[in-house]
């Protein structure tokens, strides 16, 4: 087993699973959060980090995305970012 | 106009090359080197007290920068950087200062000996003068080097260089920050190395090019005679080394630290999985009135003993004055590589930049063609390419059981600029820029919270001016900095907090100052959380016109929130200029560090310990971090473990149990 973060585990079978409920969050190394729920919101719903309404600085639609164990909910990946746009954070391991 | 790349200006753009070349390009010099069997052969004792000769040799050049400096920036927050190289640009070692600036000083030297070796020539007593972050030495105009050939036998020996950023260069714009600017002509002119000291003395036709452009002219003269005198700081000490152990000696302890950085950097990396990291990092507003977004991604990739980072699908370069150059692109990888990876190693970029591969398509933000305007490239976007930068480096050292103890999240998202300009209380013309935001929040680590306020992450010597030192050197008064609550990013261990300052105008003769606002991060925060954790706050800027505030003073009461005073508020957009009036107040909140981990995993305690130091609010402890206080203000902890079941299931767009209630 390899920890790979806070939230995440790589199993001895190339599974990628949950560090706190050992649920399958992917099935392999390249795509290491293929069975992770995937939500997004307004940024508003960060507050109170979100010191002023976006709308006032820009046109574009901005919004908080987050990542989630498909068992306990715990969340892997947080971003704020243009709703726009593709989500352009992920990672994957190579091959052993 | 559009920007369309000058015809002619790739002369002025460097492109990195192996040293080799430049050796070849430096036709009318003599370089010093030596063998590898030199390098093999110096002992390990004189190996380490020559290397830490060295260090202390940039520890002294700073020492005597500021000393001689009259700026705040360099006195009392350390924007500066100091540079010893070797006889073809390699830098053999930087100081602890300004690591942006560190990063690209190469580059000027190697320009510097490939186009000035033969005219004017490169000799005995010279020094050379840069402000051009298209040829390197620094990220925006600024930020001027000057950098000096230390000559052994009538040979170079080596370079030293010292950086450090000047309040002002023209332009159209106070402090060379042009808000309006659309492209490099309405900033301040970029000077490509040129030789402001021949032989030892001054060229007063050169200085008088260099200062005539400045609002501020005996400053930046006081500081250009500073740089050249720690120059010489470090040209005397090297000599006095050189004298003792000898050229062949010192030159080996040179190269042999370059290799030593190269090799233990090499082996750290082979001990890291290899894989791919994928990040973005957000800029909002490149000018004045602009609302759109821009974006800088990173893909690094990590084989064996190598780092490859691709900007490619970044931004075209944009209208503005917040795009780099490649100077500004490198500036923001190495310092996050330096303060990650190599917390253990030597920092001798020179061999560090071998480990390292960089793609990047010239015409983009962070990679910009002359000429698109660069006034504020040091905090945009190369402080942008920081970011995404730092987020992947420590996404990877996550993954190992030893090395993730070293990252960090991305620091500080980026500069609040306030710059103030006008008569100060003694009638003289003063413009500065206020560095409060050197106290910005770090990022989280793998096993605990980020520094509160504890600075920026390229500047580890980065230090924020007393109040009492910048109510005195300039017609201001503060009615407070402090620490912002719920600034760090919410995460099991969450980012540091940053801060904010708030002040008045004050004794000026003129009532009011002029001032210039540039901080992004408004839209959207700019220092990611890794691991799940939330990014830090946004940046806020807040303009109270025509207040009660000198009334609230004259009757004894100093104002602790914005909500204390009467007046006409603005909510500041990233950019601005114009006049800060003597009944006006200002406020200005600059960002935190990212969090590392799940918010709702944090132990209750922590928040707790939290709420009690107004590090997170009780709102935020309830939304972000699902705790619930009983009557008597302490954890109920069953009833949080129902609140925080709610969450994670909000979060991740679930219907919640119905047994489960918000609270």
């Amino acid at each position: 087993m390899m920890k790979i973060d806070d939230n995440l585990e790589l199993k001895p079978d190339g599974t990628v699973t949950c560090s706190h409920c050992g649920a399958e969050v992917g099935p392999d190394r390249h795509n290491p959060m293929a069975k992770a729920i995937r939500h997004e919101r307004p940024s508003s719903v960060a507050e109170p980090g979100i010191r002023a309404d976006p709308v006032f600085f820009t046109d574009r639609p901005i919004v908080i995305r987050q990542v989630s164990c498909s068992g306990c909910f715990t969340v892997l990946l947080t971003e704020i970012v243009p709703g726009d746009e593709p989500q352009h954070r992920h990672w994957q391991l190579s091959d052993a | 106009m559009p920007l369309i790349q000058i015809a002619g200006s790739d002369r002025f753009a460097y492109k990195t090359k192996p040293s080799a070349e430049t050796v070849m390009l430096a036709k009318g010099v003599k370089l010093h080197t030596v063998s590898a069997t030199d390098i093999e052969a110096v002992d390990p004792l004189t190996y380490e007290v020559v290397r830490h000769r060295l260090a202390a040799i940039t520890e002294e050049m700073a020492d005597g920068l500021k000393r001689m400096s009259g700026s705040v920036v360099v006195t009392d927050c350390n924007d500066f950087g100091s540079t010893i190289l070797d006889e073809s640009g390699d830098a053999v070692i930087v100081g602890l200062y300004n690591l942006e600036l560190a990063a690209s000083v190469d580059m000027a030297v190697k320009w510097t000996l490939e186009k000035r070796s033969e005219k004017p020539g490169i000799r005995p007593g010279d020094m050379f003068l840069c402000n051009d972050p298209w040829v390197g030495g620094g990220i925006h105009q600024n930020d001027v080097t000057v950098m000096a050939p230390l000559f052994h036998d009538e040979h170079v020996f080596a370079w030293t260089a010292v950086i450090c950023h000047q309040v002002d260069l023209g332009g159209v714009s106070p402090g060379s920050w042009s808000v309006e600017g659309r492209d490099v002509f309405w900033e301040s002119t970029p000077i490509p190395p040129v030789k402001i000291v021949e032989n030892g003395e001054i060229r007063s036709d050169i200085e008088d090019m260099y200062l005539r452009r400045s609002r501020v002219p005996r400053l930046v003269a006081l500081d250009l005679r500073a740089k050249i005198g720690s120059n010489n700081i470090a040209q005397a000490q090297i000599t006095q080394l050189i004298a003792k152990y000898g050229p062949v000696t010192v030159k080996a302890v040179m190269k042999r630290m370059m290799n030593d950085a190269e090799s233990r950097l090499r082996a750290k990396l082979s001990e890291l999985a290899d894989g791919e990291w994928n990040a973005v990092a957000h800029q909002d507003s490149f000018r004045h009135d602009d609302r759109d977004i821009y974006k800088i991604v990173l893909k690094m990739t990590k084989s064996k003993d190598r780092l490859v980072f691709d900007f490619s699908g970044t931004d075209k370069e944009a209208e503005g004055f917040a795009n780099c150059t490649y100077a500004g692109l490198r500036a923001g990888v190495l310092p996050m590589v330096m303060t990650q990876l190599c917390a253990d190693i030597p920092w001798s970029p020179g061999g560090l930049y071998r480990c390292i591969d960089i793609i990047s398509e010239p015409g983009t933000i962070n990679n910009c063609n002359f000429p698109a305007g660069i006034g504020k490239a040091s905090v945009a976007s190369c402080w942008a390419t920081q970011n995404v930068t730092a987020e992947c480096v420590a996404t990877l050292l996550a993954i190992h059981p030893d090395h993730r103890k070293s990252l960090m999240c991305v620091s500080c998202g980026t500069w609040d600029l306030a710059l103030l300009a006008g008569l100060d209380q003694r009638g003289a013309p003063f413009v500065t820029m206020i560095c409060d935001s050197m106290a910005g929040g770090l990022g989280a680590r793998s096993d605990q919270d980020g520094v509160d306020t504890g600075g920026v992450a390229t500047i580890p010597m980065g230090r924020v001016a007393d109040v009492e030192i910048n109510e005195f050197s300039f017609p201001m008064l503060y009615l407070w900095r402090r620490e912002e609550t719920d600034s760090g990013g919410p995460g099991r261990f969450r980012g540091g907090a940053g801060g904010s300052s708030c002040f008045i105008p004050y004794d000026s003769p003129l009532g009011g100052v002029h001032m210039v606002v540039s901080a992004t991060g408004k839209a959207l925060p700019q220092s990611s959380g890794i691991s799940g954790g939330y990014p830090a706050g946004t940046q806020h800027d807040v303009l109270l016109r025509d207040t009660n505030v000198l009334s609230m003073l004259k009757s004894g009461r100093i104002p602790a929130d914005l909500k204390d005073i009467d007046g006409e508020t603005h909510v500041l957009q990233a950019h601005l200029e114009g006049a800060l009036g003597m009944t006006d107040v200002y406020y200005t909140h600059w960002q935190g560090g990212g969090g590392y981990g799940d918010p709702l995993l944090r132990d209750p305690a922590a928040v707790m310990r939290d709420l009690q130091n107004n590090k997170v609010s009780l709102s935020a402890a309830s939304k972000v971090y699902g705790i619930v206080l009983d009557g008597g203000g302490n954890i109920d902890g069953a009833a949080t473990e129902t609140h925080r079941c709610y969450l994670r299931r909000v979060r991740a767009g679930l219907e919640p149990a119905t047994s489960e209630g918000a609270e």
